[in-house]
Order: C-alpha cells, then sequence, then structure tokens
C-alpha cells in the first residue's frame, strides 16, 4: 500500500527519483518543465491519485499555503513534495510525449472533498495525518505490495508495460529509444532471456521487454515473487538508514564516503556475494523473475528512504541549529537586519555560526544517504563489470549522479527561511569587504560615512574574506544549498552591492581629477570631447571588472561547476553597462545641485555624457530635471537674478553635456515659460550684458574718483529737445546746459532711470553676462553656421536621435544667444535694450565701450536693422559733445549770461566756471521721452536760449525741443552755515532754486502749494523733490506742508532745536534713496505712461467708433474684444473687463448707449 | 520752446510702415492682410472728415464696410451712405470692388449701387487706398461724371432740373436698417 499511503505527492517523488536517473536534465530543468505540468499527466500516477487518500490532505496543504508558511519543517516537506511532483511530472511529459487530461480531471474530482475536508478538520489533526501520510514512520517495507501501473494499466498507457521508474532512457537518448521501443513492440516480442549475470541486460535494456501479460499464472508468480521478495530483504536490510530519531548521535559518528568503503569491503565478505546477487536480481527482475508481479525499484526505495529520513530527523535538526540564533531571527525581518537588536555579540559571527553548523548536520546527513547509494552503485558497478558496454557503466555513474542532484534539490527546497536568512548576512558581509563597499556592521543602523573604494589586492581584510567566502560557498554547494534559492540571494546581493558602490563612491563627486583624470581646460568647452570615458566611468568599469565581475566568476564556478565559463565576457560587459546605468541615474538626480555647482561639476557632466548613451536615458535625465527645476528653481521664493544665474549655469552645463543643444531644448520651454512671468527678467540681462567684468570695475572706481572733477565738466547736460527740421532726416535736439558756480547750478542730463541702474551695480547684476560678453570664445561662433557642412569638421557626429524636424545644430556655447531667445521676441528685447540704452546714454559716463560692444553683439544676432535706433542713439550722443564743444566755442564765453545770482544767502556768484551744455536726440530714434513742462530758473532759461541760437546758426532750419526734466545739474547751496554740493536732476534743481529769495531775510519757506503755482511743475515732482531737499538737510518740512531752509544747523528753528533738525536730516538721507526712485518711477508711471495710454484710448476709441459706425451698428462686449483683438496692431492687450470699463467710460460720457446688451453709438 | 513736428500724427507708423516695407512678401494674402491693418491704423489715428471705414463684423479683413456722409452743397447733404468694400488678396495691386449698399439716386451709380469711377477701373494704382477711394466717392457726390453715367436720367436731371433731381435722391434714399 506504499504508493497509495503516499498520495500522489510521494508517489510523484518517487517516481520522480528513476526519471530523475533517467534525465539528463540540468538542475533546474525542474522549474523550467514545471510550467508545461499543466495538462500533461503521467498516466502511471493517475491511479495514485484517484487512491491516495493522504493526497487529500496533502492538497489541501499545499492548497492553504499560508497556513503551512507558519509551519516550519512541514512547510519545507510541502514546498518538496510540491516541487518534486513539479518534476516528475513535468518529466514524464517529457519522456512520454503525451498528454492525458485524466490527470486534471482526477485532481479536480477529488480536490473537492480535499478543501473541504482541510476547512473542516481540527488543524492539529490535519497536520497529523499529514505529516504521516507523507512520512511513514516504518521505512522497512520488504515487499512492495505493487507497481500500480503494473497492475493497473491505464487506458491511455501507449506503452502497456514498462513502468516510468525503470524508465532509465537518458533525456537526450529519449526520442530515439522511444521509437526503438515503439518498433519493438510492434513488430514482435523480443524473447525473454533467462541466462546468467553476464548476460544481464542493462537497466536501460529492460525497456525492450514485453509487458507482462495482464494475467500471469499464479504458480509461477509465486516462486519468483518470493525469490524478488527476499532479494528486496537482503538489499534493503543492507543499505536502510538508522532509525534513529535523535539524528545528532546517529550522524555524528558515520565514517567517511572513503572509510565506508573500505569498510564495506573489507567486512561485506561473505555478505558481499548476497547482496550482489540480490541487487541484481532485483535490477533484472523482469528477466531473471519475469513473473515476479510485486517489484520495486531499489533505488526509487533508497530515495524514499532519504526523503523521509531527511524530513523526520534532519529538518528538526536545522530547525535546532537556528534556535542557536535565537529571539534576534526572529526579531529582524528578513532583509533589514541591520536594523535588529544591537547585541554585542557579532553579528556576522553568530549567522556565521548558525550557517556553518546547519552545514555540518547536512554533511553528516548526506554522508549517510551517500553510503546507501555508495552500496547500491558498487553492486550496480559490479553487475556492470561484466559487461563490456561502456554505456551501461557511465549509466551507473549517472545515475550517482542523478542521486545526488536530487538529494540537493531536496535539501536546497527545504532549507527555511531562517537559514537562507544567515546565508545572506553572511555572503552580504563577504561580499562587501571583497568588493570594498562598506557595510553596517553587527547590525548597526549608523552607515558608515567611508566611501566605497575598491580594496586593494594585498588587503589581508580581504583576503580572508574571499578565502572565506570561497569556503563558505563550496560547503553550500556540496551540502545542496548553492541551489536556485541561492543563486537568487547571490543576484540580489550583487545587485545591491552594485547599486551601493556607485552611490557610495560616486555621489558628489564632480571634480574631474578626483581620480586622477585631468579633464579639459575650464574656459575653453570643447565640443568633440571625447564622449566615451570619463574619470568616474573609468574606475567603475575597473571595478566592475576586477572586482565584481572577479566574484561572481569566483563563486558561479564554485556553485555550478559543469558549466565552461559561468561568467562569459559578454556577461562583463552587461555588467559594466548596469553600473553605467546606475551611474547615470545617480547623476541624473544630482543633475541640478550637478549645474548649480558648475563649473566645479565639470567631472560628473563627463560621467553623464559618457553614460547618457540610449535615448530613454536622454529623455528620463530632461524630464527628471525638469521635474527639480520646477520644484527647486521656478518658484516665486527665487528672485529673477537667481534664476537667470542658474539659467546661464544650466545652458553652459548642458552645452558641456551634449553640445547639439537637443536636451537643453527640452528642458527650456518651461524656464521660458516661466521667465515670462517675471517681468523684470528682461531688465536684468540687459543691465547684466551691460554691466562692466569686475575687474575693470575695479579699475574704474579708481579712476573714478580722478574722472569726477573732470568728467563733470564735459557732461552734457542734456535734456532731449525734440526737433522736425522740414528738410526731413533725423531729428536733433539740443539740450540744456547747465550752469556751474550759480548757486543752484542746473545741469541737466540723464534719464530718473539712470541713478537706479547705477545703484544696482554690481553685486545685484548679472555679472556673468558681461564677462561671457568678453569671453572669445562666446564670439567665436556662427562662422560656419550658415554654411550646409563644415567639411574640415572632424569631430562631426550625427545629430542625436530625439532632435526635431528642424533641428539645425549649433556650433558654440551660445549662453547670451540663447538666454535672449529664451526671453521672448527680439522684438520685445530691442525695445527694452533701447530703453536702457537711452537711460545709460543721457546719465552715464562720457564712454560707452560697453554699450558698443553689446550693440555689436546683438547686431550680429539681430541684424543691423533692427539697432539702427541704438545706433543713432550712440550717435547721437557723440554728435551732441561735438556740436556742444562748437556751439559754445562759436558762441564765445557766455558773457551774456554772466548776471550775477543770488544765493539763498545772499551770495554773489562768480560766473566764469558756469558752463551749460545740452545732448541733442534725434526724436524719433529714441524711445518715448516725455516733455515735462515746468518753469526752469530764469538764468538757466537764457542759457538755452543762448544755446538754441547757437545751434540754429549751426544747423540751419533746425530748431530745439527742450526736455528739461531729464537734465543733471550740480547744485551748490552756501547756506550761513555750510556750503551743501549737490548732483542732482533738474527738477530738484528748479524746486531748490525757487527757495531762493534775496528780499527775504531768514529762512524762506514755501509750501507745495506756492511752489506749484511758482513753477507750473507737476505736483508729484514737486514733492518728491522737496523730500530730496529735505533728505539732504537742506529743507525742513514744518506744519502744514510748509517747507523751510534750514540755513543754520545750530540756529534753533520754529519747531525745534538744530539738534532735532539734523537728527531728522540724517535719518531722512537714510530714506532718501528709496524716496528718489520711488520719485522717479512715479514719474515714470503718472507722466510717461498715462500720457502714453490716453494716446492709446483715443485709438481705441476711433476702432469703437469706426467700427459701431460700418461694422454693425450695434456689437455686444464680446464681439467688439474679438475685432479689437483682431485689428488692433501690436495687439490688443486689454482683457474684457478692462475693455468694458473703458466702454463704459463712454457711455457714462454720454456717447454710447447699451441696447438689449449690445453698445451703439448714440446718434 | 518751439516743437516742430508736421509728422506728428504718422511719426508712430513711419517705422511700421518700413518694417512692413522691408520684409519680404510671404503671401499674396498675407500681404494684403498687413496693409489693411496699417490702412486700418492710418482710418483710425488720422480720421477724414465724413468718411469712415472698419473691417465687417464677421472679422474678414477682405470685406470692410464704409460710410460716407453727403457732402453739404449738394443734393447728398444730410445724407449717409453705406458702402462695401471687397479687397482681393492681391490688393493693393488690384483695386477693391466697391458698391454703394444704400441706395442712391446718382448719375454714376446704378440701381445695385455699382460705381462708375475710373480709379476703381483701369485708373487704380497701388498709391491709392481705402482713405481716398472714399474721399473721391464723396467729391463724386458733389461733382459727378456726367460725360459717362450709369444712370442717364439722373445725369439729364443734374443739370437740368435740380429740384426734381433732389427729390429723386430723397425718394431713392433709404436708411439701412441696421441688424
Amino acid at each position: 500500500m506504499q504508493g497509495v499511503a503516499w498520495g500522489d505527492g510521494m508517489v510523484g517523488v518517487a517516481a520522480g527519483f528513476s526519471a530523475r536517473v533517467a534525465s539528463i536534465a540540468g538542475n533546474f530543468a525542474g522549474r523550467e518543465v514545471a510550467s508545461k505540468r499543466r495538462g500533461n499527466g503521467g498516466p502511471g500516477n493517475n491511479k495514485d491519485m484517484a487512491e491516495g487518500s493522504g493526497a487529500d490532505s496533502i492538497r489541501g496543504r499545499v492548497g492553504c499555503a499560508a497556513e503551512m508558511a507558519a509551519w516550519d519543517a512541514s512547510a519545507a516537506v510541502m514546498g518538496l513534495t510540491e516541487v518534486c511532483r513539479k518534476d516528475v511530472e513535468g518529466f514524464k511529459s517529457r519522456i512520454l510525449g503525451f498528454s492525458c487530461s485524466n490527470k486534471r480531471q482526477a485532481r479536480s474530482h477529488h480536490g473537492q472533498p480535499t478543501m473541504t475536508s482541510a476547512v473542516a478538520s481540527p488543524w492539529h489533526q490535519r497536520r497529523r495525518r499529514v505529516f504521516q501520510s507523507v512520512f511513514q514512520t516504518d521505512v522497512s517495507q520488504p515487499t512492495p505490495q505493487t507497481t500500480p501501473c503494473v497492475r493497473f494499466p491505464d487506458q491511455g498507457h501507449v506503452f502497456g508495460g514498462p513502468p516510468p521508474q525503470t524508465g532509465l532512457a537518458s533525456g537526450p537518448l529519449f526520442s530515439q529509444q522511444a521509437t526503438q521501443d515503439l518498433l519493438a513492440h510492434a513488430h514482435a516480442p523480443v524473447e525473454l532471456s533467462t541466462s546468467s549475470q553476464s548476460t544481464i541486460p542493462a537497466p536501460s535494456q529492460s525497456n525492450l521487454h514485453p509487458p507482462p501479460p495482464l494475467f500471469p499464472p499464479l504458480s509461477r508468480l509465486d516462486n519468483q515473487q518470493a525469490a524478488f521478495d527476499r532479494a528486496w530483504h537482503v538489499v534493503t536490510a543492507r543499505i536502510a538508514l538508522p532509525p534513529s530519531a535523535t539524528a545528532d548521535d546517529s550522524f555524528g559518528t558515520l565514517p567517511t564516503d572513503s572509510q565506508l568503503q573500505l569498510a564495506s569491503q573489507h567486512a561485506a565478505g561473505a555478505s558481499e556475494d548476497d547482496f550482489a546477487q540480490a541487487l541484481a536480481l532485483l535490477v533484472h527482475h523482469s528477466d531473471l523473475l519475469p513473473d515476479a508481479t510485486q517489484t520495486d525499484d531499489i533505488v526509487a526505495w533508497h530515495a524514499q528512504q532519504v526523503r523521509a529520513h531527511f524530513a523526520q530527523h534532519v529538518m528538526p535538526l536545522l530547525s535546532g541549529c537556528l534556535d542557536d540564533g535565537g529571539e534576534e531571527v526572529l526579531a529582524a525581518p528578513e532583509g533589514q537586519q541591520q536594523r535588529g537588536p544591537g547585541r554585542k555579540g557579532n553579528y556576522y559571527e553568530r549567522h556565521m555560526f548558525i550557517a556553518m553548523s546547519s552545514i555540518r548536520t547536512l554533511q553528516a546527513a548526506l554522508r549517510l544517504y551517500f553510503y546507501g547509494l555508495g552500496l547500491l552503485v558498487q553492486g550496480f558497478g559490479r553487475l556492470v563489470d561484466g559487461s563490456t558496454s561502456k554505456e551501461s557503466a557511465d549509466e551507473v555513474e549517472e545515475l550517482a549522479v542523478r542521486f545526488r542532484r536530487d538529494t540537493h534539490a531536496l535539501v536546497g527546497n527545504s532549507a527555511s527561511d531562517g537559514l537562507m536568512r544567515s546565508v545572506r548576512i553572511v555572503l552580504v558581509r563577504l561580499i562587501a569587504t571583497i568588493l570594498g563597499v562598506p557595510w553596517a556592521e553587527d547590525g548597526g543602523s549608523a552607515p558608515t560615512q567611508q566611501r566605497p573604494a575598491p580594496p586593494t589586492d594585498d588587503d589581508l581584510r580581504v583576503l580572508a574574506a574571499r578565502h572565506r567566502l570561497h569556503e563558505f560557498v563550496e560547503q553550500l554547494h556540496n551540502v545542496g544549498l548553492a541551489g536556485e534559492r541561492f543563486q537568487v540571494l547571490f543576484a540580489e546581493i550583487m545587485d545591491t552591492m552594485m547599486s551601493r558602490f556607485v552611490k557610495g563612491a560616486y555621489a558628489g563627486v564632480w571634480a574631474p581629477d578626483y581620480f586622477g583624470f585631468s579633464s579639459t581646460p575650464d574656459t575653453i568647452p570643447q565640443p568633440s570631447a571625447s564622449p566615451t570615458t570619463s574619470a568616474c566611468l573609468v574606475s567603475l568599469g575597473d571595478w566592475v571588472e576586477n572586482h565584481f565581475a572577479r566574484l561572481s566568476l569566483e563563486v558561479l564556478s564554485r556553485i555550478c561547476p559543469e558549466a565552461a565559463s559561468p561568467v562569459p565576457l559578454s556577461d562583463v560587459k552587461t555588467y559594466q553597462s548596469l553600473a553605467s546605468g546606475r551611474l547615470a541615474a545617480l547623476r541624473i538626480d544630482e543633475l541640478f545641485d550637478i549645474v548649480l555647482a558648475w563649473p566645479m561639476s565639470r567631472g560628473a557632466l563627463d560621467d553623464l555624457r559618457a553614460t547618457i548613451t540610449t535615448s530613454a536615458r536622454r529623455r528620463q535625465l530632461t524630464t527628471n530635471f525638469s521635474r527639480t527645476l520646477r520644484t527647486r528653481l521656478l518658484h516665486p521664493g527665487r528672485s529673477t537674478l537667481e534664476i537667470l544665474r542658474t539659467y546661464i549655469s544650466i545652458i553652459r552645463t548642458f552645452h558641456t553635456l551634449d553640445n547639439s543643444k537637443v536636451l537643453l531644448g527640452h528642458i527650456e520651454p518651461d524656464l521660458q515659460l516661466y521667465l515670462c512671468q517675471r517681468e523684470d527678467a528682461i531688465r536684468v540681462v540687459i543691465t547684466g550684458m551691460l554691466a562692466s567684468p569686475e575687474e575693470l570695475q575695479a579699475v574704474r572706481k579708481v579712476k573714478d574718483v580722478a574722472r569726477m572733477k573732470k568728467a563733470n565738466r564735459d557732461k552734457g547736460a542734456d535734456a532731449g529737445a525734440f526737433v522736425t527740421p522740414s528738410a526731413g532726416g533725423a531729428l536733433k535736439t539740443p539740450t540744456m546746459g547747465r550752469r556751474r558756480g550759480a548757486t543752484p547750478e542746473l545741469a541737466s542730463t540723464g534719464y530718473s532711470t539712470a541713478p537706479d541702474m547705477a545703484d544696482q551695480l554690481p553685486s545685484s547684476t548679472l555679472v556673468e553676462l558681461a564677462l561671457i560678453l568678453n569671453d572669445p570664445a562666446q564670439t567665436r561662433r556662427t562662422a560656419p553656421e550658415e554654411e550646409e557642412l563644415d567639411w574640415n569638421d572632424m569631430s562631426w557626429v550625427p545629430d542625436p536621435v530625439d532632435a526635431g524636424a528642424n533641428y539645425k545644430r549649433p556650433r558654440s556655447e551660445d549662453v547670451i544667444g540663447t538666454l535672449i531667445s529664451a526671453l521672448g521676441s527680439p522684438d520685445i528685447f530691442i525695445k527694452e535694450f533701447s530703453s536702457v540704452v537711452a537711460g545709460r546714454l543721457l546719465g552715464g559716463p562720457a564712454r560707452f565701450d560697453q554699450e558698443l560692444r553689446v550693440l555689436d553683439l546683438l547686431k550680429r544676432r539681430f541684424g543691423e536693422a533692427a539697432l539702427q535706433n541704438c545706433d543713432v542713439m550712440i550717435r547721437d550722443i557723440q554728435d551732441s559733445r561735438r556740436v556742444d564743444a562748437t556751439i559754445i566755442k562759436t558762441r564765445g564765453p557766455t558773457q551774456a549770461m554772466e548776471t550775477p545770482v543770488k544765493t539763498p544767502a545772499g551770495k554773489t556768484e562768480e560766473p566764469d566756471d558756469e558752463e551749460y551744455h545740452a545732448r541733442i536726440l534725434s526724436r524719433l530714434f529714441w524711445p518715448d521721452l516725455e516733455r515735462e513742462h515746468f518753469l526752469l530758473p530764469q538764468p538757466i532759461v537764457e542759457y538755452q536760449q543762448w544755446y538754441e541760437r547757437g545751434y540754429e546758426e549751426l544747423k540751419s532750419k533746425r530748431k530745439l525741443t527742450w526736455l528739461n526734466q531729464l537734465g543733471q545739474a550740480r547744485v551748490e547751496l552756501e547756506l550761513e552755515d555750510r556750503t551743501v554740493t549737490v548732483d542732482c536732476s533738474t527738477v530738484e534743481a528748479t524746486v531748490i532754486y525757487a527757495f531762493q529769495d534775496p528780499n527775504t531775510d531768514g529762512p524762506v519757506k514755501k509750501s507745495a502749494d506756492d511752489l506749484y503755482t511758482e513753477l507750473q511743475m507737476d505736483e508729484d515732482l514737486i514733492s518728491a523733490a522737496l523730500t530730496f531737499w529735505a533728505g539732504k538737510g537742506v529743507l525742513r518740512r514744518g506744519a502744514q506742508g510748509v517747507y523751510a531752509v534750514i540755513e543754520s544747523l545750530s540756529a534753533p528753528n520754529d519747531d525745534g532745536t538744530a539738534g532735532a533738525v539734523k537728527g531728522e536730516a540724517e535719518a531722512s538721507v537714510a530714506a532718501d534713496e528709496g524716496a528718489e526712485m520711488e520719485a522717479a518711477k512715479k514719474q515714470d508711471g503718472a507722466a510717461g505712461l498715462s500720457a502714453k495710454e490716453m494716446e492709446r484710448r483715443a485709438m481705441y476709441w476711433q476702432y469703437v467708433k469706426g467700427m459701431l459706425t460700418n461694422a454693425s451698428a450695434s456689437m455686444p462686449l464680446a464681439q467688439v474684444a474679438m475685432m479689437m483683438k483682431m485689428l488692433v496692431p501690436d495687439g490688443f492687450p486689454w482683457g474684457n473687463e478692462e475693455l468694458q470699463e473703458f466702454l463704459g467710460e463712454k457711455v457714462a460720457a454720454g456717447e454710447m448707449e447699451v441696447v438689449g446688451g449690445k453698445y451703439r453709438l448714440k446718434k | 520752446m518751439p516743437y516742430e513736428d508736421t509728422h506728428t500724427s504718422t511719426a508712430g507708423s513711419i517705422p511700421a510702415a518700413k518694417l512692413g516695407g522691408a520684409r519680404k512678401a510671404a503671401e499674396p494674402g498675407q500681404n494684403a492682410m498687413k496693409r489693411l491693418q496699417t490702412e486700418l491704423m492710418q482710418l483710425m489715428t488720422s480720421p477724414a472728415p465724413g468718411v469712415s471705414a472698419f473691417p465687417s463684423a464677421d472679422g474678414n479683413l477682405l470685406s470692410w464696410r464704409a460710410t460716407i456722409e453727403g457732402p453739404d452743397d449738394t443734393p447728398y447733404a444730410g445724407l449717409t451712405f453705406k458702402l462695401s468694400f471687397e479687397f482681393p488678396s492681391n490688393y493693393p495691386y488690384a483695386p477693391p470692388t466697391v458698391l454703394f449698399s444704400t441706395p442712391i439716386y446718382h448719375p454714376n451709380v446704378d440701381f445695385s449701387g455699382r460705381i462708375c469711377l475710373d480709379i476703381l477701373k483701369d485708373k487704380w494704382t497701388a498709391a491709392y487706398n481705402t482713405q481716398t477711394v472714399l474721399l473721391s466717392l464723396q467729391s463724386l457726390l458733389g461733382e459727378p461724371n456726367n460725360a459717362s453715367p450709369l444712370n442717364g436720367e439722373a445725369a439729364e436731371l443734374w443739370d437740368k432740373n435740380p429740384a426734381l433731381f433732389k427729390t429723386k435722391v430723397m425718394d431713392r434714399h433709404k436708411d439701412l436698417e441696421d441688424d
């Protein structure tokens, strides 16, 4: 009843052994075959399954995998049976080559009761039943009851006879053999051989014999059956395993294999012959005892014994070994051993001990098993000795190999998780040491700060670890633990090690010469830089080749010695590409920091360039970087300046990375979109470009002091005056000059924006741009750009695969060009540029080197025509200097003007150093300059008239229009106790001049309203100027907004003491700058914009009128807006709300009316 | 402080015109569009008295509607006439098709509004524009070309019986009701 009682699982196992014996399937053939098992059923075990009562519970257990997991020993056994069954089934399907659905039917047939019973019966009972059904306690069953497949051949059994157990045909030989079999059966039954040992056919030949008759004669059967039983007894008694339950003693003392053989040869003496004969009888029972129907395969029997013994005695021992590891193993979840309780004892040593004691236990057990096998093999060997067939000898050997392999599979598959965990810990430790990856020891959680580095060859620790690992792996292999699970484990560990090494060794290591390499010099990017190597990559490749691959080779060659080369060269290449992929991923994650660290991070870029080889990685890089950009740069917390600075770094970095600029193109849209929201972006760029390089700045500072005095004289005060000559052409504007010496000395020069910009220099500007501008490498571009192909370009490479359709390869880094194109349309940029330049020209120093250089650059980019205005502007300034000189010379000294001017203090002035200069602007070419009306001081007006006459003499038919508010003046105020000299705007100078009143003794007092009447100046300007002078400590604000001159700081005033005044003055000096800038801005906004805005509104009104007159008499708001958007040149900037407001005003003014939601003109 | 600038009104448009001129004509239609936009801009910034024009409400820039007020001292005084302009895609190298939408009794206009005016036919040059056409038509109202009438009766009456002419004009005229 053995077969039946074992259930299909174990029958499967039994069959599996013989099947295995006949198979040359590789170590893991079982796994791959297993996938085929569905639908393929061995006919041999159909019966068993149908009859197997124990099978139910097995299946139940197998079905309840989750429960099983908790139950160590039987869980392992279950896994074992499951796997073995798969092996067998898979094998059979291969050997017999036919499929049969019976099995599946059978399975489903009794699958039902299984599950229900499994659920219904109590846990312990099931456990006992399972255990008993799988492992029989009584191992010595002398006479196998029957071989079910012989007695009950299945319908689908083609061969009708040879049970699969005896099918010793080797896998590769199978098809041939099977064909022969078929032929043999088809033709005639082969004569039974009854002769001596020498003619006993090799086991494989038994296949050739016909199946036993279905109803054999009883008498012969009895005799031969008895003989077989006797032989069976002899053999099994000899090879039986010790039944001891306390396996500790039972195989602690076993002799080694060699001793075992010796002993058997010496001692066995008489019984040896008996054994041999009995064995012969058993093996060739079908020939010798053709009528013995109840036969069995001795090898399969031994295999069963081994299994039973293993499960019963060895498994508990193994779990005993684990218990040494104690709570810790249980406490530490798998894969997180580092976080286990930090015991003092060496974590690794303890696990090493667990692993080693398990290995020793297994070794002892295996010795025991192989002893039995050894006897059998010897017996077989003797049988074969007689025959000359070399094939037979081979097969005997193969039998032993297969037994060994199956036993190893048994061990490997039943290894508990705990054991594997220990093995993992030991491996991790050893491999980490060998590969030079620092690993947290003893479960300590603190990661080591040490960087991973490839160990040197003479490092004793490494040598020891390597030696230990070799031993360990060999031992594992010998006891069968180096199976698939081990290989998976090993692969996982190696994978982790590679990641750790790459991350640990290269994170943040960007310096090009970190590994003793020197890279390209900083300033000149080399487009042809070799794309295939980098320092990090070389060292990583070295590590992979000399350490990683070497270790893999060593380990793999130990666990699968059959393979000729476990790690072929192609695998090494794969490892290296894997490693470079990890490096790429690392660098991609770091890319933003790399950009920030530019140019110190050049080495990292080399790495990236060398590793970003596929378009997938390129895409990964761009998407990853864009994401980082959004989270780290493009948010309101970053100033425009910072963003632009980073952008420059990005441009340079990406150019180094990929000089085709395709990558840059992928990440730019985000940036550009964001920069468009930053209104000051263009201005920042332009001021940055116009900023002098830092070293020049330093030099200039020194010079400035000296030049100030001299240059002030040259500094033409100019207020733009627009003159349109009737002859056409350029418009010339002379400017007003300024008077020096007179106390309120007026000099008109410069835009109100000029001081702001001067204040910003240099820390808050993009000085980088100016530096880049001066970099010759930047200007080297564009020469070959127009050509289709540069035939002399030896470093030509094809366009990148992810380049767009209209892709054109750029020739150089071209930071400025990229930056400008990112800022929107060139028109806007040029507009902004000319207004900035206008400001600088009007206010700035006498020379415009930087402006000219930038202008040149922009000309090259946008063309001469686009920047014509700027050209004219610069020429205006240069011309006006000449004209200015001529006028002053030809008009002679300004005698006419030599009217002594009384200061507030009542002093007269020496007229000789009075100066008045003008800048003459061509109106059409300058940005809109609003005229601000106010009355200049009389002396200045006289100067203006004088200058005007001079100009008209010089250039006939041209007239000047003065832009009074744009000038600059130097004012010297002589007060009672001090003299104050201030450079200020003409507006401010005019205001303070108004405080000069020779007829009043004591401080002059005026309110803003007084000044408004007197000067006819914009109120905003007046209050700004008053604040300015108050800040200078010249004026003091009294009650009701009346300002008074502080003649004497020490003299008490009406409102307070001198000290208070002084304090106030100082305080307001601090606030002065802000107020000044504010005022300037206001001036810009209120005066400049509103006039422009009015003009624009008038034009829009014309459009609306035209529309409602002609297109349609009445229109809804949306249609008006749509038409406006379509028709207004340069775009219609208003939204619907603004338009509605505008139209609402017109309705209120009575020009329009709203009828039925539509606007129409009032008739 | 003198401020002499005779081109005040058009100053802003000079660079734009320059730009337009410098640009190569990409497509004839584009060119026409550009030109029409400029013309519209001019009409809006410096409107001529008594005439106005604007693209039609459907947003087609090649189709305009215009309005002419009848000049004083003519039979048309106080009347308002609507016209439609259809510009060809090669405008300004071909004249627009101009029709009176408002019924008008005039020697050089037929009953379906077609106009006989040499500058809209063979005398057209690219120097003309919408505004000049409108001004020409306005003056045509006061000074019809009776030598080549489309409406012979009107041409006769113009000289012989101004009173009857005026009556006919008033009879014929009918203000278009806007949609």
